[in-house]
């Protein structure tokens, strides 16, 4: 037994002790495999997954070192089986490679025969490859190339590709560094998503993902389409891009339902992409309008269904994905890994907003008490409208119109779910409301507002959960989520995460309704942040 | 000869003993005492004399069953003295195992190390003498009747060695005429009879350089044929063998071998290559590969011993509490056992659910658990498998020593839980616990495996490949039968017993554990592993998260206590605990209060207690016990008149019937059961009520089997018999031996020897010889072994008596197949039907 800072844990996980001396060093050589899981105050849940194994193996990290680190730093004799299981899922990357062939183009060979033999006979391997060159090799269709990846790695068997990328249509973009550069981790996870070729950077919202990708467009210095989730999102992007490259605005164009540019930048949003007319995807044309050198996913944890199947067309493509979370809701990581590709950097958020890039926060959750007759009017309400009545309760408005009187000289945000509620909100505080149907000129002009502090407060609903730059929000109060969306709640939290100017913390507020379903869903939501290190108070609201 | 020729004469009583019967007797008490412990077979029942001893351990049976038990070299020895005439010399053996000095050896035959063969040979005769497959002195060695018959190489059976008969058995019943052409053939001058003829064709293929000179002149082919032929098996297919073909006629390489007796027919569609000729052509060995000394197995890694012993006493903590989760879960809910014996598919499936592994190791630890006596079925009407008290007593003590238990209990164990789910002889899966999964050369195999790994140097791991030629070299014949991939048992339960003993922590990282080298030494493990057990700690992390981290193995009573509170989310060295307000509401059930919870986890907290969690604590307090529900009358009171209309308002109340009392009292017509769990499921966190209206405290009850002990492992042959029973025994057996011994005195001069006094077939039944049954038997052994003419009284199934004259040719299997004179044909006699026997005065 020694007294290494790491347990492992018969189901996989390492449980890692941060006060422990050697936490940092034992982080560090952990981290290229395992998932954080959780990092909470004390001892940080880390996950090895063969996603993980194979994002390692994709690094150039073997099962040995893997092995390695577990027995070094391990307070407890690592099982064996755990050792052997490790080496086992780790030696199948790489048996199957995808390269380019001079003659017959894209081919799949094989280290270990018996493994090609073996997918060779998968019934859904079948129909993507052709012709046997050698008893080691097989002629891959090149359009399937994606397919071929996402199947193989169902298969248990992922494939290496080593097929290379095209260069694209080349488009001189590069970094205006004036008065200000790109942050070390943000070189850093440009740095391994270069060098890896395609893959996914996850960082924390707020902590400067457009940069990355503002960073591997100049690295890239080719046409680029870059997908958004929604219009609001993409001129953020545009703005961004002209204020910190070579870029201007006349190179850089928007495909949304609005506008249909195509320009050597082009973004456009994922509601266009998945947009059906007449049961065919009306815009796929968008992939194949210009030879583009670099595709940029942001956030890559909602990427619809859809937009994977296209991106599988795509393979011959660099294609950078950009997310806070690997947690995907509907579970669907391993295409993330097959089709955009490995996790090329991650840093934990605790640890960026040590560095101070993002602004620290103080998380609480207020609990409302419901009076007599709205205990009753929740007990008889239908149970698909309970989440509705308990999360809208009247109860709650006072209690948010304290906590904006609290708050009167910050920036506040109240971001809700239900409209009625927020009309509601938004006429007792005397606050504009920013929802679906509103223009997006609308829109612009109150963030503009907003960000130049003419007004203090805004009502948002779920059209602002996602990269809305407010870098002066500095309290958000949440009255109702998409019931129990982990990704919703990190999402919001992000919105007040920029750094401030003058350095403040930012206070996240959710309002509970309690001994109710919402109080279940809210604390399902808070597990990621919990995860994350952000501990929740939990105050009452006659305290507030 | 008479009867008394099985009596030393005093004149020869310093001569090497004649028969076996007196070998035995001249042997010391210790001897003896160490003949039966190495045959246990022989105890039952114990023999009444020496004599019966004797004819016992010649039985075919007992024979084979003392052979399987030696090492291969050993066996070599038996089976190369198996080839060679009885009564041959030391010597003889050496040089057919490592050919005669000067002589080159087969190219296919690998080399030999003469040095370890005569180093070894001594120690192989000795053990062969001391369990009494062989008798007589070195320089005219003897196997047991029994033992040659089963050794001898025959056209039929070649045995390990490939060889064929010899020349006189090979030529049994061919025409005098044939053989004198043979001799043509061969170049000898023509003899007078068929026995000088086949002695002089055997002298010549024995003498290295005429049968050398006569080799030399065959056609290539011939001698590629016989080299086909020359390690076996000795027989080839050749239509029409018994063609008489003379060395002239010869046409094709078969039949210029067969005119000169190189080859002899063996049937009419084969023919054999005569012992002689392999062995010379052989160079003179009787095995291709001879193994005097136990192979060395390879070491697969080195690992640090320390490292080893570490790993491998966590994974015995993870062992002890595998089963104790386990079983505390069968405990709560005992699955019910198949009508056939053993444990249901679905229950198996259930059990490696909850333990998180494969259904093979799932099984794998319910054997252990059975073996150890810890688990068995309950003996209802309706079964169920259940912990046995023996169970309590075992979780009371230390660590060490209950993993001690489970290990002493594998190791002894027949049963085989690998065998689970695989097709039994109906090819129906079997179950796991069930009645089939004993295979007697299991703890054999454990042994033997864990000892060989043993014998490397602290630290080695071995992989079952490496480990197989050992168990092979010890017991050659104890493979087991034959699994459906063509693999041995035993190749199998190697295989096993490395992974069975790493999952239970005998070995750490593939090497030998200190603790289990105690086991295996007979010592008391207990000592060696306590120190390398985690150190159990008396305090938890607590996380903002709701979380609890035991970053090692916890004080048992702060483990039970904080599983109550919370809900196991991982295991391993470390434990996670997650509070929900579920698992809360469980401790505050089982009496705990809201206060008594913060206590204790700011007592055992390192960090805290973070505010999310008592937060938590009071939530589920203020709401517990709020609602109280009694059992007599059903009914639902509560002090707060809202909640309660809420309960009445709520749709989801309707199926309970409820009606209000008081503004505090609801009455429901459903049971309490049901109120509660309807309740709990609306989301409220009732208590039930007794009739003195206090909070009635609930935790599930326990089930136990009635007291069980551990399955008997299932015997692979006799047990072994202690020092005291082998002691009664020989003493037995010497008396007796001396009571028969004298009575054969009295026969010889009085009356009784009427027998002898030969005479026409007579019928009456007082007339017939009488002898015990083991003498009879003893008496025909030496009859075939000498080629003796015997007298015996014989009484057919229809109650008939009559004597006959007989030349006995076999005795097997209770019937001794002999020439009969009366009848003049080979036919066979039941043994038990032979009233008794005795020698033909041939003078008479």
């Amino acid at each position: 037994m020694n007294d290494g800072p790491l347990i492992v844990q018969s189901d996989k996980t390492l449980l890692l002790e941060i006060d422990h001396p050697k936490a940092a060093d034992c982080r560090r050589v952990i981290a290229p495999f395992a998932e954080l899981e959780r990092a909470p105050e004390h001892v940080h849940t880390y996950r090895v997954t063969p996603l993980g194994l194979w994002n390692a193996r994709a690094a150039g990290h073997d099962a040995e070192q893997v092995v390695d680190a577990l027995v070094k730093y391990s307070r407890y004799p690592v099982p064996h089986a755990l050792l052997v299981d490790i080496a086992e899922t780790m030696a199948r990357y790489g048996r199957l490679t995808l390269s380019k062939h001079p003659v017959h183009g894209l081919v799949l060979t094989t280290t270990d025969r018996p493994v090609l033999e073996e997918v060779l006979r998968s019934k859904r391997v079948a129909p993507l490859v052709g012709a046997r060159i050698d008893p080691d090799s097989v002629v891959v269709h090149p359009s399937e190339r994606g397919q071929i990846k996402q199947v193989l790695l169902k298969l248990g068997w992922p494939a290496e590709d080593h097929a290379g990328y095209v260069d694209g249509e080349a488009h001189p973009i590069h970094l205006e560094e004036d008065g200000w550069q790109l942050r070390p981790y943000q070189k850093q996870a440009v740095e391994g998503f270069w060098h890896g070729g395609s893959g996914v950077v996850v960082l924390p919202c707020g902590a400067g993902k457009t940069l990355v990708g503002a960073a591997a467009m100049a690295e890239a210095k080719s046409t680029t389409l870059i997908l958004v989730t929604n219009t609001v999102s993409a001129r953020q992007w545009k703005h961004e891009l002209v204020k910190r490259t070579s870029l201007t605005e006349d190179e850089i164009g928007e495909y949304s339902g609005t506008k249909k540019e195509i320009r050597p930048v082009t973004i456009a949003t994922y509601q266009v992409m998945t947009t059906k007319r007449k049961g065919a995807y009306a815009h796929l044309e968008l992939f194949d309008a210009r030879n583009w050198g670099l595709v940029v996913y942001d956030e890559v944890h909602l990427l619809p269904a859809p937009v994977f199947k296209f991106t599988a067309d795509l393979q011959a493509r660099r294609r950078l994905g950009l997310t806070a979370t690997l947690v995907r809701e509907d579970g669907r990581e391993g295409d993330v890994f097959s089709l955009i590709g490995p996790k090329r950097f991650d840093a934990p958020w605790k640890e960026i907003e040590a560095q101070g890039y993002i602004a620290p926060a103080d998380c609480c959750e207020v609990r409302v008490t419901l009076t007599d007759s709205e205990r009753l009017a929740y007990a008889t309400a239908e149970p698909e409208e309970r989440y509705r009545f308990c999360s809208t309760t009247a109860t709650k408005r006072r209690v948010v119109e304290s906590l904006v009187r609290k708050h009167e000289k910050d920036q506040t945000l109240i971001i809700g779910q239900y409209i009625d509620q927020l009309d509601e909100l938004g006429e007792s505080l005397d606050a504009p409301v920013i929802k679906g149907e509103t223009s997006n000129t609308q829109r612009e002009k109150l963030f503009d507002a907003f960000r130049n502090k003419e007004i203090s407060v805004l009502v948002v609903s779920k059209v602002a959960n996602f990269s809305i730059d407010l870098p002066e929000a500095t309290v958000a109060i949440q009255v109702s989520g998409t019931f129990g969306s982990r990704q919703e709640e990190a999402q919001r939290l992000g919105r007040v995460l920029r750094p401030k100017a003058d350095g403040h913390a930012a206070h996240f507020y959710s309002v509970v309704a309690r001994d109710t379903v919402d109080q279940d869903f809210a604390a399902h939501r808070q597990r990621f942040l919990a995860e994350q290190g952000y501990a929740y108070r939990i105050i009452d609201a006659d305290d507030v | 000869m008479t009867a008394s020729q099985r009596e030393p004469r005093p004149g020869r009583a310093a001569a090497a003993p004649r028969t076996l019967a007196e070998e035995l007797r001249a042997r010391s008490d210790e001897a003896l005492a160490e003949l039966l412990r190495a045959r246990p077979d022989l105890l039952n029942p114990v023999p009444s004399d020496l004599t019966q001893l004797a004819a016992r351990l010649s039985s075919r049976a007992s024979a084979l069953r003392a052979l399987e038990l030696l090492d291969r070299f050993t066996l070599q020895v038996a089976e190369a003295l198996a080839a060679t005439p009885d009564g041959s010399p030391e010597a003889a053996v050496r040089n057919l195992l490592a050919g005669p000095a000067r002589v080159k050896a087969h190219p296919l035959a690998d080399p030999v190390d003469r040095a370890a063969v005569t180093a070894a040979l001594p120690a192989a005769l000795a053990t062969l003498r001391s369990r009494a497959l062989l008798w007589g002195p070195d320089s005219a060695l003897r196997l047991v009747i029994a033992v040659r018959e089963a050794l001898a190489p025959s056209a039929n059976n070649p045995g390990r060695t490939g060889l064929g008969p010899t020349l006189a058995e090979a030529t049994t019943g061919m025409s005098p005429a044939r053989l004198q052409q043979l001799l043509a053939g061969a170049g000898l001058p023509p003899t007078p009879d068929p026995v000088t003829a086949v002695a002089a064709l055997a002298a010549l293929l024995a003498d290295r350089k005429r049968c050398a000179a006569l080799l030399a002149e065959a056609p290539e082919a011939a001698l590629a044929l016989l080299e086909k032929l020359v390690w076996g098996p000795p027989t080839g297919t050749v239509p029409d063998a018994a063609r008489q073909v003379t060395a002239d006629e010869a046409r094709s390489p078969v039949e210029w071998l067969l005119a000169r007796g190189l080859l002899l027919p063996s049937s009419p569609g084969s023919v054999v290559l005569p012992r002689e000729l392999a062995l010379h052509l052989r160079g003179g060995r009787s095995h291709r590969t001879v193994t005097p000394v136990v192979p060395r197995p390879t070491p697969a890694a080195e690992r640090d011993p320390q490292a080893v012993d570490s790993a491998a006493a966590g994974q015995a903590y993870t062992a002890v509490r595998t089963v104790e989760e386990l079983l505390d879960s069968w405990g709560l809910t005992p699955p019910p056992g198949l009508r056939a014996g053993g444990l249901g598919v679905r229950d198996l499936k259930r059990a490696a659910l909850a333990l998180e592994c494969s259904e093979s190791t799932a099984a794998f630890w319910l054997e252990l658990a059975y073996a150890a006596g810890l688990l068995a079925p309950d003996g209802e009407a309706d079964e169920r498998w259940a912990p046995t008290p023996a169970y309590d007593t075992w979780l009371q003590q230390p660590v060490a020593e209950r993993w001690a238990l489970l290990a002493r209990s594998w190791l002894a164990t027949t049963r085989v839980a690998q065998l689970t789910g695989t097709p039994d002889g109906k090819g129906k899966a079997r179950a796991a616990l069930g009645p089939e999964l004993d295979r007697t050369l299991a703890p054999s195999v454990r042994r033997a495996t864990l000892a060989a790994l043993a014998a490397l140097p602290p630290g080695s791991t071995a992989t079952a490949d490496a480990l197989l030629p050992v168990l092979q070299w010890q017991r050659p014949l104890r493979g087991g039968p034959a699994q459906p991939d063509g693999r041995e048992l035993r190749d199998h339960l190697t295989d096993w017993t490395l992974a069975e003993a790493e999952l239970l922590g005998l070995t750490g990282r593939g090497a030998l554990a200190t603790p289990a080298r105690t086991l295996l030494d007979g010592g008391d493990p207990v000592a060696v592993l306590a120190p390398l057990l985690p150190q159990p700690l008396d305090h938890v992390i607590l996380q903002p998260d709701l979380t609890a981290i035991a970053p090692g193995p916890l004080l048992t009573p702060l483990a039970q206590a904080l599983a109550l509170c919370a809900d196991i989310e991982s295991k391993g060295g470390a434990t996670v605990y997650r509070f929900t307000g579920e698992s809360v509401r469980r401790a505050l059930d089982a009496g705990r209060t809201a206060s008594d919870l913060h206590a204790f986890l700011e007592q055992h907290s390192r960090t805290g207690v973070p505010q999310p969690l008592s937060y938590l604590i009071d939530d589920v307090a203020r709401r517990h016990g709020v609602l109280r529900v009694g059992a007599a009358s059903s009914y639902l009171r509560c002090d707060d008149t809202a909640l309660l209309a809420e309960v009445l308002a709520d749709r989801r109340a309707v199926e309970l019937r409820l009606r209000l009392l008081a503004p505090t009292v609801l009455a429901a017509q459903a049971a309490p059961e049901t109120l509660l769990s309807v309740l709990r499921g609306m989301g409220f966190a009732p208590a039930a009520e007794s009739t003195e209206g206090d909070v009635l405290i609930t935790r599930p009850d326990s089930h136990r089997t009635p007291p069980r002990t551990a399955p008997a492992p299932v015997p692979g042959g006799p047990p072994r018999p202690d020092d005291v029973l082998l002691g009664a025994a020989i003493k037995a057996v010497r008396a007796g031996d001396r009571a028969a011994t004298a009575v054969r005195r009295e026969t010889v001069a009085g009356p009784a020897a009427t027998p002898q006094q030969t005479g026409p077939a007579r019928t009456d039944l007082r007339q017939l010889p009488r002898t015990a049954a083991a003498d009879t038997l003893a008496a025909l052994q030496t009859a075939v072994l000498l080629g003796e003419r015997m007298w015996i009284g014989y009484v057919n199934a229809e109650g008939l008596a009559s004597q006959r004259v007989v030349d006995p040719v076999k005795v097997e299997g209770g019937f001794v197949t002999a020439y009969d004179h009366l009848t003049d044909e080979v036919r066979t006699f039941a043994l038990h039907r032979i009233t008794g026997v005795a020698e033909v005065d041939e003078s008479a």
